[in-house]
């Protein structure tokens, strides 16, 4: 196990250098005239434009150019954003958090409702049961992300003004930056559990609801498909026809014995879905305006923010390795087959 | 002890229903053992499934009674069924790997099925079932108990479920080809231990094999069962010395003998029918060399006094 864990953390900088070091080299398709414009925001300089090129070395090979970031980078220092107007580990500091609760809070709601329909959906195979699962899953699956979040957003905050966008209110915003709150963790739903404000914790958490729901439609069909074929699959197995001969209750049959199997595939597909959660929940946060890393992410591409760019895809990189491993030590809780080393 | 009587099972398939069992009869008793026999297809699997209701959704039990201590277990509701099986009636299969549960400990799928029929501490359970392990013959039981399916060999799992089975000393065991899967050492050695807890405990038993061989070491009785229909059932004395009907004549003609020296082994010439394309007669006629116009029309009825039948119109005459 700890050998199986070591020899994936060191996979972790071969990873990172090939991500890095593609990007790196898709952005040197621009002239370094267009790079360097970037660092101006003032048009009357224009004229400094030469010297920009040879302060920042832009005219380098780009392996050169490529040191030069990576061992900044390893200093701890990613540059400065220009899109977000911070440097970018401040930034990713700032923004990962909510991406985090925001992810964690879908996931949750996609195993939980994904795992639970599913089973029912194979117990209650082709009953109505099963064909409202189906139904429901089919639609979410085939719903477009964009279309069910503005749809949402339309009802419950333009006609019913339930939950509004943003990542918290006014309110909290100030409560936050006054003073008094102090942050523990970056993370406002816990910070503000352990300051005991309950208040910032349901403004926070309402305004969780509406992305997280938005998130979880898609995901939460293909986990219902995932969970009823495993589940299924199970069912159908020798042990199954055992637990019954033993005289087992069908609850245990069901969650106990046939559950604990079909649940391994599920494990995978959670785990991949929460990486791509962290990294790229680019469309809901920016419909909702929730300040995560996505939305820097999108806003960073947008502003041709290179420095921006490539923090966020290292962090997207890590964050990768990171989930894949966690994910393989998930299996081995579960499958007592699987052994890692 | 249980009496088994015209059980009728059929399947539903895409070409319509398909009857599988079609009417078997008999009664087992108490601390007996009865061998059914038959080869594959013959419906003995789906006779042992029945008796517990543990079928496939796609089976059907069509009529017939499986009346045990004066229930009949066909009319049984679920919820009274599952207090049944596992503690009075238990049951053990051909592949020991594959019925036990992967992700389950040994200790815990054998906990789990005391707990499920008697009202002790989970303490207890563990206690009872590591003694349980040890009876089978598993040796270092207490640590056993800890580990998973896949750290036991096909005999050892096979000796968990057995342990498994005679957990809640049950009145009868259903097994169900229980060594088919093992290596033939490890047979014999399950067999003696099936056998030799049988005696301890008094109680009956229904083996299933497609072996005849095994059957004269285990049975007391043997029904022999040709496309869902019993040829002939006897005492193993009387099967082995004088079998009535020309299948089980058949069959025991092709068995293996280390006395007589043979060239070639004699076998039943043609195939098992299939389910549902039988001929309307006895199923066997196809296959008779000594098979009358009249069976292929008419269903034999059993013939001879009790304790020794056969369905073969061969017996008419003498009856």
């Amino acid at each position: 196990m700890f050998h199986y864990v070591l020899r994936r953390l060191l996979l972790l900088p071969v990873v990172i250098l090939g991500v890095t070091f593609l990007l790196f080299l898709l952005t040197q398709r621009l002239s370094p005239e267009m790079r360097a414009s970037l660092y101006i925001k003032d048009p009357r300089q224009m004229g400094a434009l030469e010297e920009v090129i040879q302060k920042y070395g832009l005219r380098d090979s780009v392996f050169k150019q490529y040191g030069h970031w990576l061992a900044n980078a390893l200093k701890g220092d990613l540059g400065y954003s220009q899109s977000a107007n911070m440097p970018v580990g401040q930034a990713i500091k700032a923004y990962l958090p909510a991406t985090v609760q925001l992810a964690v809070a879908t996931i949750i709601l996609v195993v939980f409702f994904g795992v639970w329909f599913g089973c029912v959906s194979a117990v209650k195979k082709d009953k109505w049961q099963d064909i409202l699962a189906r139904l429901f899953s089919v639609g979410g699956f085939s719903l477009p992300i964009f279309v069910l979040g503005l749809l949402l957003l339309m009802l419950f905050y333009g006609r019913l003004g339930w939950f509004s966008p943003g990542g918290y209110s006014v309110y909290t915003d100030m409560i936050v930056h006054g003073g008094d709150f102090h942050s523990y963790t970056g993370f406002l739903l816990v910070d503000s559990l352990l300051n005991l404000n309950f208040r910032v914790f349901g403004d926070v958490l309402s305004h969780l609801v509406l992305p997280a729901v938005t998130l979880c439609i898609g995901s939460f069909a293909l986990m219902v498909r995932v969970m009823r074929s495993s589940m299924l699959e199970e069912l159908g197995k020798d042990y199954v026809r055992t637990a019954r001969a033993k005289g087992l209750a069908p609850w245990q049959i069901t969650y106990k014995h046939a559950g604990k199997n079909a649940v391994i595939p599920v494990i995978t597909l959670a785990s991949i879905q929460f990486i791509r959660l962290l990294g790229g929940t680019v469309i809901v946060e920016t419909i909702f305006e929730y300040p995560g890393i996505g939305r820097f992410g999108v806003i960073a591409a947008q502003q041709l923010d290179i420095a921006g760019i490539m923090g966020f895809s290292l962090m997207v990189a890590v964050l990768f390795v990171l989930g894949n491993l966690f994910s393989d030590i998930l299996y081995t809780a579960v499958d007592p087959r699987i052994r890692l080393d | 002890m249980l009496d088994v009587q015209d059980l009728r099972v059929s399947f539903s398939t895409e070409e319509g229903t398909v009857q599988v069992l079609k009417g078997l009869s008999y009664s087992l008793p108490k601390g007996k053992v009865l061998a059914v026999v038959g080869e594959s297809g013959s419906g003995k699997t789906v006779h042992a499934l029945s008796l517990l209701r543990l079928l496939p959704p796609t089976a059907n039990i069509e009529g017939g009674r499986v009346l045990f201590e004066g229930q009949d277990l066909v009319a049984l509701s679920e919820k009274q069924l599952c207090k049944l099986r596992g503690a009075r009636i238990s049951m053990i299969f051909q592949d020991p790997m594959s019925s036990l549960n992967p992700v389950l400990t040994v200790g815990e799928q054998l906990q789990e099925t005391i707990l499920a029929h008697r009202k002790i501490s989970k303490l207890r359970a563990k206690a009872l079932a590591v003694r349980l392990l040890k009876k089978v013959g598993i040796s270092d039981a207490a640590r056993r108990y800890g580990q998973y399916p896949f750290q036991f060999s096909g005999g050892m799992c096979q000796r968990v479920m057995i342990a498994m089975a005679l957990a809640l000393k049950p009145q009868v065991l259903i097994a169900d080809e229980p060594t088919t899967a093992l290596d033939v050492t490890i047979q014999a050695q399950i067999l003696r231990l099936i056998k030799d807890l049988q005696q301890q405990t008094g109680m009956s038993a229904v083996f299933i094999t497609h072996n005849l061989a095994l059957v004269a070491d285990v049975a007391d009785e043997v029904l022999v069962l040709y496309g869902g229909l019993c040829m002939e059932k006897a005492s193993v004395q009387a099967i082995f010395k004088n079998p009535l009907h020309p299948y089980t004549q058949g069959l025991l003609n092709s068995l293996v003998s280390i006395n007589k020296k043979e060239d070639f082994l004699p076998a039943i010439a043609g195939h098992p029918p299939i389910p549902g394309k039988e001929c309307p007669g006895c199923p066997f006629a196809p296959r008779c060399s000594r098979a009358l116009k009249k069976c292929f029309q008419d269903r034999p009825p059993l013939f001879g006094k009790k304790g020794h039948q056969a369905a073969c119109w061969l017996l008419e005459e003498k009856a």
